[in-house]
């Protein structure tokens, strides 16, 4: 099950992502958490202690190819499973966390 | 990091939740075209409330099947009043009425997860019928148990 958290900024997003992420890891499942903002807070909302700095996952995970019809299709260079146990970060819970790359405002995009 | 986040999204296996940096025009179609289901939050104010309206046609011509809206920080059962008629008017269906929780204020103020400053807090109860509501509508073969 995948499941997306849009809405204003300010509106709730991350409150409600980080506290929908615990409830279900308490009912037993495995989660996967993703946080897909720019400026990425997810963390500290799912109760890793304040002042941990999350690493993010970087660029180099995503490699741009063409399929035979000339169209630019985005594809994993790692296994989802490397990416995860090199980056992924231990939540309460039993969640784990995958901050999205930073953006830098060089090549943003 | 767009494709990045798309990509991982793509491929993960089992339970996979997504914050995002804000409302769907912003995102590019490859962080949310792989989802099962997108929850679009309001607050009980016109602008918060269009830029949720927006998202439902552009998610569904995403090929998003699932379109759910989260109601966010209600005083008042006019507030809750003005959503409702908002989801009913653009047909989105409303599966949650979060009040405005002054547990999430005193929890930001540390840095602590609100779950765990007040487990019994209001959006936490809230959000304990969001959480059985996905589970039985969306979850979908393959997730798998947690505990490792
Ligand atoms: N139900 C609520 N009651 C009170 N304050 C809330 C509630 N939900 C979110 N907030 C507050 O609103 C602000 C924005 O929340 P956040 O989850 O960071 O939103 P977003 O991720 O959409 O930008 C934070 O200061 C948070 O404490
Ligand atoms: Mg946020």
């Amino acid at each position: 099950m995948k499941i997306a958290i849009s809405g204003k900024g300010g509106s709730g997003k991350t409150t409600i992502s980080a506290t929908l992420i615990r409830l279900i890891a308490r009912r037993g499942l495995s989660v996967l958490a993703i946080d897909g903002d720019p400026n990425p807070n997810l963390i500290q909302a799912l109760g890793v202690g304040p002042g941990v700095e999350a690493e993010s996952v970087p660029r180099s995970v995503v490699e741009r190819r063409e399929d035979e019809t000339g169209a630019t299709r985005h594809v994993l260079t790692r296994s989802i499973a490397d990416i995860v146990s090199q980056y992924g970060m231990k939540a309460p819970d039993g969640v784990t966390v995958l901050v999205g790359t930073k953006v830098d405002h060089a090549g943003a995009g | 990091m767009r494709s990045i986040v798309g990509e991982i999204v793509n491929h993960a296996e089992g339970v996979t939740v997504m914050d995002t940096e804000a409302s769907i025009e912003h995102m590019s179609r490859g962080t949310v075209r792989y989802v099962d289901a997108l929850l679009v939050v309001l607050e009980p104010y016109y602008r918060s409330m269009e830029t949720a309206g927006r998202t439902v046609p552009l998610a569904r011509g995403l090929g998003i099947e699932r379109v759910y809206g989260i109601a966010n920080k209600l005083r008042s059962p006019q507030d809750a009043e003005a959503v409702e008629a908002y989801c009913r008017n653009h047909g989105l269906e409303l599966i949650a009425k979060i009040p405005f929780d002054e547990n999430v204020v005193e929890a930001d103020r540390t840095g602590r997860a609100v779950i765990d400053y007040d487990a019994t807090s209001p959006i936490v109860e809230e959000l304990s019928q969001t959480a059985d509501f996905l589970l039985r509508e969306v979850r979908v073969n393959g997730d798998r148990a947690g505990g490792d």
